[in-house]
């Protein structure tokens, strides 16, 4: 059976202090389904992911909040998987179109982070984590910078090595009118920014952000609107242990190279040929080592490449984070894996503007849960 | 941070057993930007360490210099007193490393 895209749509990402977080939703799932061409009585169900909203916000059972948002008694579920919790719903909605119980269905992804304070939220990120982690006083940014010391080490690689993915990624943010940050960093930018956990600085970590992003997905073109077909041809879903100190490697993710191995199995397609993709890139550590364990790089080269241009919009091969990935483009963290799907929708459609990837006919997106607990991989064609 | 009184005594004992057991550091990180219940202990160092005969662990350095931060710094597992958030909060000792 093929999956197809009928409607996508992204809020703004940013510092939204303005609008609350069922403004948000709605406006995402409103203009996925003006996109699609469906009304809200059309669609079977609703998957929405979403991290923080019951930590955070005290607010759970947003499946029947977000209904009621649009104005419908539809069956709705949220699904949680940490960062990766976009990337889970939308899984999950897949396979309930191949299940053969909806037709079409909507898939939200939603984070409302910035009404905090900067500690409640790195606290409330921590609940991805495991026990030991949290009473050793360990954030996500300093789980990631063990890793970053670890393959630093192994690779000899320098943090200006690592700084060169949040200068490609801001680049591309400058031409992505839906990003947090618009503007350019250099390498000097990156390096004397504030330390958060060493050798991770500011301007390697992905920001705190409010936004939302949508699609209608179905399992046949049943919209007249949409002139270019695209179709999610892998969708698949690993996991590891909760916590990283019980991981054989620091540098590679288990989770990540098993779902990427299963989704190219699936789509009988390999690592070259996919022309754009978006990353999960929390810190710049993470991109580096993302495009090694999905076989864009050499295991020890993911820096390099990345430094010499080769994941750079209209000069490498295999453009990584055209949208500005989680560093500019912005990371509220439920709704990340969903606006991945919508940028590689837009770039194999052509109509990415500014960021458009030239002859972009394969897309992938790569959404990490946590230090890399879980990993969920979508392969796009046209 | 784990507050539930019973969840802590559960954990107490498998902390006991611990104490006095060295290991090496694996790997490290000084946190600068850290969680709420840690704000009054910034900067502080955390540490993966593989210890003598058992799995990994990750926790805290204490007493440490500079030089200490270094795969391969050998460490011995000590008992420290966690923060506390409220006054009436059950006060909570965890292994944290020292270098050797």
């Amino acid at each position: 059976m093929k999956i197809s895209i009928l409607g996508t749509a992204t809020t703004k990402f940013g510092e939204l202090w303005n609008v609350s977080p069922r403004t948000l939703a709605r406006e995402a799932m409103i203009n996925a389904l003006n996109a699609s061409g469906l009304k809200a009585s059309q669609i079977g169900a609703l998957f929405v992911g979403n991290m923080l909203s019951g930590i955070l916000g005290n607010q759970a059972n947003l499946g029947s909040l977000l209904v009621e948002e649009l104005g419908v008694a539809i069956p709705a579920f949220r699904i949680e998987g940490a960062c990766a919790s976009g990337g889970l719903a939308l899984h999950n909605a897949i396979n309930s179109i191949k299940a053969g119980q909806y037709k079409t269905v909507l898939v939200l992804g939603i984070e409302k982070m910035t009404d905090h304070s900067q500690d409640e939220i790195a606290n409330a990120l921590m609940a991805a984590g495991s026990d030991e982690e949290r009473m050793a006083g360990a954030t996500f940014p300093g789980l990631y910078a063990l890793m970053a010391q670890a393959y630093m080490q192994k690779y000899k690689v320098t943090e200006e090595d690592l700084a060169a993915v949040s200068v490609k990624n801001h680049y591309h943010g400058t031409l992505n009118p839906k990003a947090q940050f618009q503007f350019p960093v250099t390498i000097a930018d990156v390096m004397k920014s504030s330390k958060i956990a060493d050798p991770l600085k500011l301007l390697d970590c992905s920001p705190i952000s409010d936004g939302a992003a949508a699609v209608v997905i179905g399992n046949e073109t049943s919209s007249k609107k949409v002139k270019k077909e695209v179709f999610i041809v892998a969708s698949e879903v690993a996991t590891d242990s909760l916590g990283l100190h019980a991981r054989k490697s620091f540098t590679s993710l288990a989770a990540v190279v098993e779902a990427g191995e299963k989704a190219y199995k699936k789509a009988g397609l390999k690592p070259k040929d996919i022309n754009v993709a978006e990353i999960h890139d929390c810190f710049s550590i993470s991109e580096v080592i993302a495009v090694e364990d999905l076989g864009f790089s050499k295991k020890g080269e993911g820096a390099l490449d990345i430094a010499r241009n080769k994941r750079t919009l209209f000069k490498g091969d295999i453009i990584c984070n055209p949208s500005g990935g989680l560093k500019a483009c912005g990371h509220p963290v439920g709704a990340t894996g969903i606006k991945q799907i919508v940028e590689i929708v837009e770039q194999l459609r052509g109509e990415a503007g500014k960021r458009q990837v030239e002859k972009a006919k394969i897309g992938l997106t790569h959404n990490v849960g946590g230090s890399g607990a879980v990993a969920a991989i979508h392969i796009l064609r046209i | 941070m784990t507050t539930s009184p019973v969840k802590l005594w559960r954990r107490q004992k498998n902390v006991a057993s611990l104490i006095g057991k060295k290991g090496k550091i694996l790997q490290w990180t000084i946190i600068r930007v850290p969680v709420k219940s840690f704000v009054d202990s910034a900067p502080y160092s955390v540490v993966i360490v593989k210890v003598q005969n058992g799995e990994n662990m990750i926790g805290q350095l204490v007493d440490w210099q500079k030089e200490d931060l270094k795969v391969g710094q050998e460490v011995v597992c000590v008992l420290r007193r966690l923060p506390t958030e409220e006054k009436e909060d059950v006060i909570y000792y965890n292994i944290k490393f020292k270098p050797l």
